[in-house]
């Protein structure tokens, strides 16, 4: 199979050597872990410990909230010392107990445990976006899936984190690779791989002649450039298959993981260990063992750092992610999150301060590499003239935030930065003008809840009734329930679950193509459908209980 | 609010940068036009910087805008350079003045300084003088030694032809344009009408332009678009005028090395301020330069037209903006042009 070509692309410096050359190690368990709620795409989960409890490696400490949310589990044992608004803290006492959850054979595993093993486990995408696993396996409920993905490109310089997974669990991860296409219905498995990481290929291919043939995974090394890790820049280079702008790679039949994502599904379903660990690249010029770690979630960064030999004085800024699309961290003191692949401890002269930006000549280097064949220069223009109607037509929304112009611009100009504040600045408008239409959700919100809790009431009220009464009276007393009556209930249920399934699409759709966005307006309308269909549920359960008691005599 | 490290690792030129290459590929062209027109080019191009820079920092001055830093950018000292490289050597020092004032403070800062101004500054302060001193503009001496320039003159502020009676002379271009309908170009060219070496001077400096440009290309600093589409258009055009009447018109060659094609096209339509923006508008863009300049070299009423052309040009690229870009990845194409419509 050729490859082909993405438009644009850059080779900045790897500098990937520095945290490959150790094999995979384990960091030391933390005395303390910041477990924050909103580690994901979606709203933040709900505390589900009170302080003084004590949990184990593995116990869940926050429970999803809505659909596109997940939750969060204990990555030490001990005890919960302190829950505030945004993580729940647990001190280790040193044991590191587990908590795991039976173990499944996928192969034979109904797909609803293996989906809700998936979102039990909490897990989320692992390369930096986040978004929860168990959503994404069911995407073949609107879309057949043809092509399983594994995004081992790790474009970004310095990010080692995949590779190093691949290296030392090549064949869990196309395991991982094989449960997710069971899931999806995927018929065949590409792993894309840039030709910078010869020992994760190397062990790739070894693990590849293990598999029978009729698995139909294959390698694909692709040329290294960034960002040929892009979702949509891979899935040209590999499939030659352009995703719809605004749109998904499922729209195209095709659905893509990151290792370390794969790898943890593997982990959650074979194992029952929920997503309690990850694999962080730790590097930079600052610290004196670089490489890459099994490192707790919640782990202080600045413990990590400490572990490693930061040197402070030489310690410019912490980048959490690589150093093109990460951003630098406000506080040591932050904890590691799921979607912590990378921390760079940059010295002053790896990452030196961007000079004074000067104004843009249009001298077009922007669009040369732009992957996405935008105008970077007119968006440039229009996004500081906050000129949305522009900025649209020249297709914002389809900027994938690489920072390739910004990385050519030689008038080093935060473009990104820039692209970044106008998207932010026109979502907010639309959340503004919408903002009646999500009160009259809110309201039929509030309507449904009161109707589902009436007709439940009814129902208890009725049953009640019919056991107070012997079932001989009944038939007399009760008056009937029409054949016609009962069919109307029944339609009315299958449209209430429509809809339902409707809302879980809507909303899980949109959160996929716009993980930034809140989706709380398309929560709520998810959460009237599912009033009504409880609702609609006690009312045929009701009417079938009475017609059930007028039959039975 | 993230902040965005990929300007860090940047192993880009900085503008500056860029500036200071353009300018040092006129080196080539500048030597051998000093070769064949004497001293009074490099006193052109040296008074020319002089007053861009002096103009620059004023209007920064005025404008209250920080005068050292946007110096630093040699913007102002290239347009300084290429607007008194194409002036007749020479020239009296206030029509450089005059040049250079409408260059880089009406058409560059009062438009907003780097970056903002839609016409190319340098041409802009070109056409200027070629309709206000019509005279003094269309004066070249013929090639003469290195030393033989007197600078008097030029110092003087008056024309170099006064003290020059009867060594002044028109460019092959002018020449050949006013031969007049009934001479035949055949038996213009059998007449030499020319000083001895002045075709042969004007294609060297051509080529040396050429040479500078190529470089620029090579390094990246310009993109082939421009240069190639003007050239490729001008010679598409000018053949077949020439085809339709070899007597009269010009032919491709002779457009291609004489005047300021080779210089224009890689050093004045290429600004990449006032060009269109994207690879599909710059192609477009080009070619529309190319089809000015042989129109107006071969129907209109100059002689060249690379400064006329360009501006032309300049005034098309909001709409050529608006209509070349490109469709991005994912996008139908009847989905983009739907858009582009709407806008």
């Amino acid at each position: 199979m050729p490859a082909y070509e993405f438009p644009g692309g850059i080779y900045p410096p790897e500098r990937k050597e520095r945290s490959n050359q150790t094999p995979l190690r384990t960091a030391p368990l933390p005395d303390v872990v910041t477990l924050a709620l909103a580690q994901h795409v979606g709203k933040a989960a709900l505390p589900c410990v009170s302080v003084g409890d004590r949990v184990k490696t593995g116990t869940p400490v926050g429970s999803r909230d809505g659909m596109i949310s997940a939750p969060v589990h204990a990555s030490i044992s001990g005890t919960v010392i302190e829950i505030t608004d945004s993580a729940i803290l647990v001190q280790s006492d040193g044991e590191d107990r587990w908590e795991t959850l039976p173990p499944l054979d996928w192969k034979n595993a109904p797909h609803q445990a293996l989906l809700e093993r998936l979102d039990d486990s909490g897990l989320i995408g692992l390369g930096g976006a986040g978004f929860p696993t168990y959503i994404k396996a069911q995407v073949n409920e609107q879309h057949a899936i043809e092509t399983l993905v594994v995004n081992a490109a790790e474009c970004e310089p310095y990010i080692t984190a995949d590779d190093l997974t691949l290296r030392h669990y090549a064949a869990d991860v196309i395991e991982g690779a094989q449960l997710l296409a069971h899931l999806c219905g995927a018929t065949q498995i590409l792993i894309g791989i840039e030709d910078n990481k010869p020992q994760a290929i190397q062990a790739l291919e070894a693990a590849l002649t293990q598999l029978p043939l009729s698995a139909s995974v294959s390698l694909k090394v692709i040329e290294t450039r960034y960002p040929s890790g892009g979702e949509r820049q891979l899935i040209k280079k590999l499939l030659n298959l352009e995703v719809p702008s605004g749109g998904l790679p499922a729209d195209i039949g095709v659905l893509c993981h990151n290792p370390g994502t794969l790898l943890a599904a593997l982990h959650a379903v074979r194992d029952g260990q929920p997503l309690v660990q990850r694999v962080v690249t730790l590097t930079g010029d600052a610290i004196r063992q670089p490489g890459n770690y099994w490192v707790r979630i919640g782990t202080p960064v600045s413990a990590l750092l400490e572990y490693v030999g930061i040197n402070h004085d030489a310690l410019h800024q912490v980048v959490v992610g690589g150093p093109m699309m990460g951003t630098p961290l406000a506080s040591l003191e932050a904890p590691v999150t799921k979607t912590t692949n990378c921390l760079i401890a940059a010295t002053q002269e790896e990452l030196p301060p961007t000079p004074e930006e000067v104004p843009c000549i249009r001298c077009g280097a922007c669009e040369s590499v732009c992957p996405a064949q935008l105008l970077p220069q007119q968006l440039h223009w229009y996004a500081r003239a906050e000129n949305d109607t522009a900025l649209e037509t020249l297709n914002l929304f389809d900027c994938i935030e690489c920072g390739a112009c910004s990385f050519v611009c030689p008038s080093v100009i935060p473009l990104v930065q820039d692209y970044r504040a106008s998207k932010q600045r026109i979502r907010h408008k639309r959340i503004e003008t919408a903002k009646a239409e999500h009160a009259k959700h809110r309201f039929e919100f509030r309507q449904a809840r009161l109707a589902r809790e009436d007709a439940e009431k009814q129902a208890r009220r009725k049953a009640r009734l019919a056991q107070q009464r012997p079932a001989g009276n009944d038939a007399s007393n009760v008056s009937a329930a029409p054949e016609a009556d009962l069919r109307s209930l029944r339609i009315a249920q299958t449209a209430a679950k429509a809809a339902v399934r409707k809302a879980e699409k809507v909303l899980a759709r949109t959160a996929a193509q716009d993980p930034h966005q809140h989706h709380d307006d398309l929560e709520t309308q998810l959460a009237t459908a599912q009033e009504n269909l409880k609702a609609a549920e006690a009312r045929l359960a009701e009417a079938r209980a009475a017609s059930e008691h007028k039959e039975a005599p | 609010m993230s902040m965005m490290h990929a300007t860090q690792l940047g192993t880009a030129p900085p503008t500056a940068q860029v500036m200071r290459w353009v300018i040092a590929a006129t080196l080539p062209g500048l030597a051998v036009m000093t070769y064949y027109f004497g001293l009074g080019v490099l006193s052109n191009v040296l008074i020319a910087a002089l007053w861009a820079v002096a103009a620059e920092a004023l209007i920064l001055r005025l404008r209250h805008r920080p005068v050292w830093p946007t110096l630093n950018d040699a913007s102002a000292l290239l347009t300084g350079v290429l607007l008194g490289a194409s002036l007749p050597p020479a020239s009296p020092w206030w029509l450089i003045g005059v040049g250079v004032i409408a260059a880089v403070v009406v058409a560059k800062q009062l438009y907003g300084g780097l970056g903002h101004n839609p016409f190319n500054p340098a041409m802009v302060g070109y056409a200027l003088l070629l309709v206000s001193f019509p005279t003094h503009m269309t004066l070249w001496a013929p090639p003469q030694a290195l030393w033989s320039h007197t600078l008097g003159p030029q110092i003087l502020g008056t024309l170099p032809t006064s003290s020059l009676d009867g060594l002044s002379g028109a460019t092959p271009l002018d020449a050949f344009k006013h031969k007049g309908e009934a001479v035949l170009a055949s038996e213009f060219w059998a007449s030499s009408p020319l000083p001895e070496g002045t075709l042969e001077a004007w294609r060297h400096i051509a080529l040396a332009w050429l040479a500078g440009g190529l470089v620029l290309i090579a390094k990246r600093l310009i993109s082939w678009h421009i240069p190639v589409t003007m050239l490729g258009s001008m010679t598409l055009l000018a053949a077949l005028f020439y085809a339709s009447d070899t007597s009269h018109f010009g032919s491709p060659v002779f457009h291609l090395l004489t005047g300021a094609t080779l210089f224009g096209a890689f050093f004045i339509a290429t600004d990449p301020v006032s060009a269109a923006t994207s690879r599909r508008g710059k192609l477009i863009y080009g070619a529309g330069i190319g089809v000015l300049v042989i129109l107006i070299r071969n129907v209109g009423g100059y002689p060249d037209a690379v400064a006329f052309a360009v501006l032309l040009m300049n005034i098309c690229v909001p709409l050529l903006d608006i209509y070349s870009v490109p469709r991005p990845g994912g996008k139908a194409s009847s989905e983009h042009k739907a858009t582009r419509k709407a806008s």
